[in-house]
């Protein structure tokens, strides 16, 4: 859906910025300030998470902001689900984003021994 | 008697009303009577899964690449193996595995009442992510409700490739058949509390104020504030934090 959304968008995102913390904005705006709030969020530096909530609420608007931070809820909810469930990747998404898979090596994660045929 | 209004009264940032009446919600439902659990039992899961978050034994697993033993910070009112499994899934969830899963079931929870902990630690992950993302305290717990759990077992439930059964949307009728909202795709990640129906009406509940409308998550152009793209790429860098392969 990143890499779809953004051809809606007319960016072209660069999908290894979701897992390479070296590989800036993503083509996204304003995505290397998203990026570093999330890690911050997810992490356990207070201090860190503070400098990178005021450095985003710079750039972004106050409805915007929150949405971040709904997003990093949201997230945290359904990966948890999907992890203690043991789901498998729908048919449809796993057909669809093999190369995504590919190129970000999600095959490295454990709770990829839930799908068949992904490891 | 109703929950509390939710306000984030110490935030720099209004909060849409929405997120606001979800997070009311949520809290409702964690200290009501649930399926197999009680609302004190639902307060003490939720409770454990924001302890597990400031957790010593959790914060030095995490670390470990092997088996860590020991005593999790308490006081605790759940059993030993009920807040161990709190533990595991609210701090490290990229470790569950099938082996895991299957010990936990073997040491005694029953698959009805372990997914709907699932939904419960989950839910509260999210609602205490939201909070330290905001910059304010995570949200008090409310006093537990009393009654007791409907133990309702759905007939739909069945084996369908995941760890714990799951309702077929084929077969979402009767009391079910409002689960899924009616569309032509439902993603596992919908199914995947299906054992127990009100724990799926939960996560969607949570799932439209916090992401977007379950209907409209195959739209790309759908989006809030923040465009798709950026709302996609925050997403994606929270499952891969975790580590989450779905």
């Amino acid at each position: 859906m990143l890499r779809v959304s953004g051809q809606v968008e007319g960016q072209a995102v660069e999908l290894t910025a979701v897992t390479d913390k070296t590989a800036g904005d993503a083509g996204v705006p304003h995505g290397a300030r998203l990026l570093a709030f999330t890690d911050a969020a997810m992490g356990e530096d207070d201090a860190l998470l503070d400098r990178e909530r005021r450095a985003l609420r710079a750039v972004l608007s106050p409805e915007a902001f929150v949405d971040a931070c709904a997003l990093i809820a949201a997230f945290n909810v359904v990966d948890r689900i999907a992890d203690a469930t043991g789901i498998p990747l729908d048919p449809m998404l796993y057909a669809a984003s093999g190369d995504v898979r590919a190129e970000l090596r999600l095959a490295r994660f454990g709770s990829a021994a839930n799908t068949p045929g992904a490891v | 008697m109703r929950t509390d209004p939710v306000e984030y009264e110490g935030a720099r940032t209004p909060v849409r009303d929405d997120l606001r009446e979800a997070h009311r919600f949520i809290l409702d439902k964690v200290r009501s009577p649930g399926t197999w659990w009680s609302g004190a039992e639902r307060g003490a899961i939720a409770a454990e899964a924001r302890g597990a978050a400031r957790c010593a034994l959790c914060r030095e697993r995490r670390q470990s690449l092997g088996a860590v033993r020991g005593r999790h910070d308490g006081p605790h009112t759940l059993p030993e193996n009920v807040v161990d499994t709190i533990h595991r899934i609210r701090s490290d969830p990229a470790r569950l595995s099938r082996s895991w899963f299957d010990g936990v079931i073997a040491g005694g929870l029953e698959v009805t009442r372990y997914v709907e902990l699932v939904s419960v630690t989950s839910v509260m992950a999210g609602l205490d992510y939201f909070a330290r993302a905001l910059g304010v305290e995570p949200l008090p717990l409310p006093e537990p409700r009393a009654g007791e759990p409907s133990r309702n077992r759905p007939a739909g439930a069945k084996e369908a490739g995941a760890w714990v059964p799951m309702i077929d949307p084929a077969d979402a009728a009767g009391p079910e058949a409002d689960l899924y909202g009616g569309g032509d795709f439902v993603p596992n990640i919908v199914r995947a509390l299906s054992l127990v129906p009100d724990e799926v009406r939960l996560l969607r509940r949570s799932t439209d104020a916090h992401y977007v409308p379950v209907a409209q998550i195959p739209d790309p152009t759908y989006r809030r504030a923040l465009a798709r793209p950026q709302m996609e790429l925050v997403a994606a860098r929270v499952s891969a934090l975790n580590q989450c392969f779905y």
